[in-house]
């Protein structure tokens, strides 16, 4: 999944964006107004950590204009303590969720996971599909409490293609969410394949994929 | 050659000529003025000669020397003689001529300036000689001109060392405006207006040119990043939108499969167009100077991370990557830019790798200046493919797929470092890259 975090504290982004790495996510790093909203015009972000205090502008302006473009992607606001007006306004404008700062990384963590699965319809962190069971936060996928070992790559596929359950995800949408922004032209997207045959491989074992499509020439799809 | 110097040098030879012309006139204009003199003194004498002239006193004079017809008389020291003479009868009287003349008196030869007076007396004609000695003069005029040349040397040494300061402490103003205007500038957010002081009217005016030119510059180039910002605004936001609407339309179950097959090929044209126009704009950002160049980069750490980042496709091709460097060095730059430069050189050396290949990355100090080399052991090229890979749009191997923007990306970051890429490629045999950093300076 990717993230878009805007701040202007260097620092804390840098140490927030370390984190999420670590997480599994992808993130994009800005630190002003003007920034964001060409990155948030460009890219579809599954999630946007926004400071309200920006060099150029306040984070409201760009609230709003994700939600004028009718961007989708959650938005978490980061305040600062106490100031309760803007935290109601965030809301009111369309954010999802708010953090007050400074606060604490696994929460913002929990936060994100929760917001993202709740977008996607799911209402546990356990994800339940086909008789599988994946942990969104840790990595961990299990078949009648049996573990079902994967990479990092493969859980993060698996991951986006459940929670995007129904829907044709393209090799493209894959390598943005999961890859980050690869700026070489026409990047042969053959290893993403090779990805999701190993975890087809590891997952057939237990029981028969027929609700895991492979869309010819086009990506994947994950059928609830 | 500095103006000052030139400046300096053309006052010295111009005041030189002056100089020559002066000591080669000097002889002249000392003999113009000495002779003036002396002529005045033999007239003088002449007139005293005259005066106190009767017949007994030239009788006595013939009388004495009758045999040649001539009275001479000199002074002891030969500087002066007097010589009375008779003319033929005919000859012209009242006649006054002054010249210059050798003459020997007393087996001494010497130069005289003489008067000749030719005169009647009592009917019978006359020639009255009186001469002055120059030789004395002529020592006087060796003396004044050699005092002359010395102390004219002096001055023009005096004046060379004078001129120099001078038009140093002219000048400074200049080297000011060079130096803090000109320079060190490479953006023109970071140009000084304030105005540098002189006493010159050229140099103020200079400046206040300068000063105007930089605004211009920077009202363009402000113009120009908005045009940026615009480009990415107005191009970027409409594929975006396609890109949303196809991925929607991709979950309508009613498509049949060549539908399909068209709306995931228009969503690879767009990607195509996305990545495009974000290259253009990185290489124009870079170009227009947008970054800043002030991390501290480990890139022992960053190709560590890289080389993570990139398993998949390393993996895929069966690649032996071999990362041999020294982990002290680090480099003030521009982290992200330096990323993708790494990046792209990676992803070239992996792309055009063959199946099982290798890829070295080592590094070392060449006399002084750090390098790191990728090299790989891929397909190659020849040297005319070899001289315009750094061209935006081409294509080192035609069958493979890409816009050629990684290697111009590349060269741009690379310029914007000051680093120097240098290839070295063997057909069938692989290429290498190096990257020549700068002498680091530490601030």
């Amino acid at each position: 999944m990717n993230i878009l975090i805007v701040e202007d504290h260097k620092n804390l982004a840098i140490e927030v964006m370390d984190y999420l790495s670590k997480s599994g996510y992808v993130c994009k790093l800005v630190g002003n107004c003007e920034a964001a909203r060409e990155e948030i015009s460009v890219t579809d972000f599954d999630a946007i950590l926004l400071d309200l205090s920006l060099p150029d502008g306040s984070g409201f302006d760009v609230l709003q204009y994700i939600r004028k473009i009718k961007s989708i992607s959650a938005v978490i606001i980061l305040t600062a303590r106490g100031e309760l007006d803007d935290r109601i306004k965030g809301l009111e404008l369309g954010a999802d969720d708010y953090l007050t700062k400074p606060f604490a990384l696994t929460e913002l963590g929990a936060r994100l996971y929760a917001i993202i699965r709740r977008m996607k319809g799911f209402t546990l962190n356990e994800l339940d599909i086909h008789g599988f069971s994946l942990q969104m936060q840790d990595y961990k996928v299990s078949y009648d409490s049996i573990a079902v070992k994967l990479t990092k790559k493969e859980f993060d596929i698996f991951r986006y293609l459940v929670l995007n359950k129904n829907r044709v995800i393209t090799r493209l949408q894959l390598t943005e969410h999961i890859w980050g922004d690869i700026l070489e032209v026409n990047s042969d997207s053959n290893f993403i394949d090779v990805h999701v045959r190993n975890l087809r491989k590891k997952l057939d074992k237990h029981t028969s994929l027929d609700w895991f499509e492979t869309v010819r020439n086009v990506g994947y799809r994950i059928n609830l | 050659m500095k103006i000052k110097l030139q400046l300096a040098i053309f006052n010295a030879l111009s005041r030189s000529l002056v100089i020559l012309v002066l000591w080669l006139m000097l002889p002249v204009l000392v003999e113009k003025v000495v002779y003036k003199h002396i002529n005045q003194s033999l007239l003088e004498k002449k007139q005293k000669f005259i005066e106190h002239l009767d017949k007994d006193e030239i009788k006595d004079f013939m009388v004495r020397n009758d045999s040649t017809e001539t009275y001479a008389s000199f002074s002891t020291l030969h500087s002066e003689f007097l010589q009375l003479s008779r003319l033929p009868v005919n000859s012209k009287a009242n006649k006054t001529i002054f010249l210059t003349e050798a003459r020997i008196i007393e087996e001494e030869e010497n130069d005289f300036r003489i008067l000749q007076y030719q005169f009647k007396y009592d009917q019978t004609p006359y020639q009255l000689e009186i001469g002055s000695s120059l030789s004395e003069i002529k020592e006087l005029t060796f003396i004044i001109r050699f005092f002359i040349l010395i102390v004219l040397t002096i001055i023009l040494i005096l004046t060379f060392l004078i001129d120099t300061v001078y038009i140093e402490y002219l000048l400074q103003p200049f080297n000011k405006i060079i130096d803090t205007k000109i320079r060190r500038i490479n953006e023109p957010d970071t140009f000084d207006y304030t105005p540098i002081k002189s006493n010159s009217a050229d140099f103020k005016e200079l400046d206040v040119a300068l000063n105007q030119m930089m605004s211009r510059i920077s009202t363009l180039f402000k113009k120009e990043r908005q045009f940026i910002g615009n480009v990415s605004h107005e191009l970027l936001t409409p594929v975006a939108i396609l890109k949303n609407k196809f991925e929607n339309l991709l979950q309508n179950e009613s498509l049949n499969e060549s539908a399909v097959d068209k709306v995931a090929n228009s969503l690879k044209t767009l990607d195509m167009l996305k990545k495009v126009i974000n290259n253009l704009l990185l290489i124009s950002r870079i170009e227009n100077h947008q970054y800043e160049a002030n991390e501290a980069i480990h890139l022992s750490e960053l190709l560590e991370n890289l080389i993570t980042e990139l398993e998949d496709r390393i993996e895929e091709k069966e690649l032996i990557v071999t990362l041999n460097l020294n982990p002290e060095f680090t480099f003030i730059g521009n982290k992200t830019l330096i990323h993708i430069l790494l990046y792209n050189l990676m992803v070239n050396a992996i792309k055009y790798n063959k199946i099982k290949g290798g890829i070295t990355i080592k590094d070392g100090y060449k006399e002084d200046q750090y390098y790191l080399s990728i090299s790989d052991s891929g397909i190659g090229m020849d040297e005319s493919k070899l001289s315009h890979i750094f061209n935006r749009f081409i294509r080192i191997n035609n069958d493979q797929e890409g816009q050629g923007l990684g290697l111009s990306i590349a060269d741009s970051i690379a310029h914007f470092h000051h680093i120097q890429i240098l290839v070295n490629s063997i057909s069938n045999e692989g290429t290498t890259f190096e990257l020549v950093f700068p002498i680091a300076v530490k601030s």
